[in-house]
């Protein structure tokens, strides 16, 4: 093996050592740099610009798994998005009675039976809300460890949360539940809050390296 | 802003170079004071780009050798000017508080 050919490969080895997703785009350049500026004759890598190479990898991996600020700020949202459900819960179950009363000034012939599968409305409400507690603190939890699926996740949940708003807000949920109604309005705000800081530039290109490392 | 990083920028002032360009146009910035190893420079460089202060200008292939030129970006030289300025009015105060002791030796 020739000496250029057996310092490219030392070189190699030590790139090795850099993030895939910067090898990927790197890799032949930093390793013509370094055979460039190679004086001749030269067999392996001196030690002084190992080590620059190794830090070098250290401290771009360290650099690709800090979390940006963005990512921060969805995780906290969802947090806070666990919260505010639970307070949605406690609202609607607070507010049954005259949630019961407006639906029944509203349709005053309504029969017995008919008011009774109110009940069943309100049973599914505090199932699902008692189920999405869980879930907003799953899609932080998941989201804090920098996953593409969970963010994509998160987003589907929000496509949920958005369409069940605008379901409420035509089947008259402003009218008989106005206090319940404004609760799940600070929740949907928050996960709009949350979506944005996962969308903004940071976040996406966080999601992206951890993928690729 | 960290001399290494003001001097890459500061190299790519003129025009655009290609890394070992770099390397050249900072030794010959510092008077030979700094010498960028390419570890140093290619994590600076990354980190550059991801903060919009450089760009990629073109890639070409010499001798089956990949070159890669960078140039700066409108944020990249607003950056390095107002750096600039901001090392030449410390400099400027140095060496107005520098001169009437200087004067006394």
């Amino acid at each position: 093996m020739s000496e250029s050919a057996e310092l490219e490969r030392a070189y190699r080895r030590l790139v090795a050592f850099y993030p895939r997703s910067f090898r990927r785009e790197n890799e032949e350049e930093i390793v013509t740099v370094l055979l460039a500026t190679a004086p001749d004759g030269q067999r392996r890598p001196g030690i002084a610009e190992s080590i620059d190479l190794i830090r070098g990898a250290a401290r771009m991996r360290m650099s690709l798994s800090r979390t940006p600020h963005t990512v921060h700020n969805a995780v906290r949202l969802m947090y806070l998005g666990a919260v505010a459900e639970l307070g949605v819960l406690i609202v609607l179950w607070l507010t049954e009675g005259s949630i019961r009363a407006a639906v029944a000034h509203q349709y005053p012939m309504l029969t017995a039976a008919q008011m009774g599968q109110l009940n069943t409305v309100f049973t599914v409400d505090l199932a699902v809300g008692a189920a999405v507690v869980p879930l907003w603190l799953l899609m932080a939890w998941w989201n804090s460890r920098g996953s593409q699926v969970a963010r994509l996740a998160a987003i589907v949940c929000f496509a949920f949360c958005t369409t069940g708003m605008i379901t409420d807000a035509v089947t008259g949920s402003p009218q008989f539940a106005p206090a319940a109604f404004t609760a799940a309005g600070v929740v949907w705000l928050i996960g709009l809050a949350a979506i944005v800081n996962l969308l903004r530039k940071q976040s996406v290109a966080y999601y992206q390296r951890q993928a690729a490392l | 802003m960290q001399e290494a990083t003001f001097l890459i920028l500061t190299a790519l002032a003129d025009g655009t170079q290609h890394g070992y360009g770099i390397i050249s146009e900072v030794a010959k910035i510092s008077g030979n004071r700094v010498r960028l190893r390419a570890g140093t420079l290619y994590t600076a460089l990354d980190r550059l780009r991801s903060d919009g202060l450089i760009d990629v200008d073109r890639e070409e292939v010499v001798d089956n050798r990949l070159r890669r030129y960078y140039r700066l970006t409108p944020t990249g030289t607003t950056r390095l000017a107002a750096e600039a300025e901001r090392l030449q009015a410390n400099a400027t105060a140095a060496l107005t508080r520098l001169n009437p002791s200087l004067g006394m030796i």
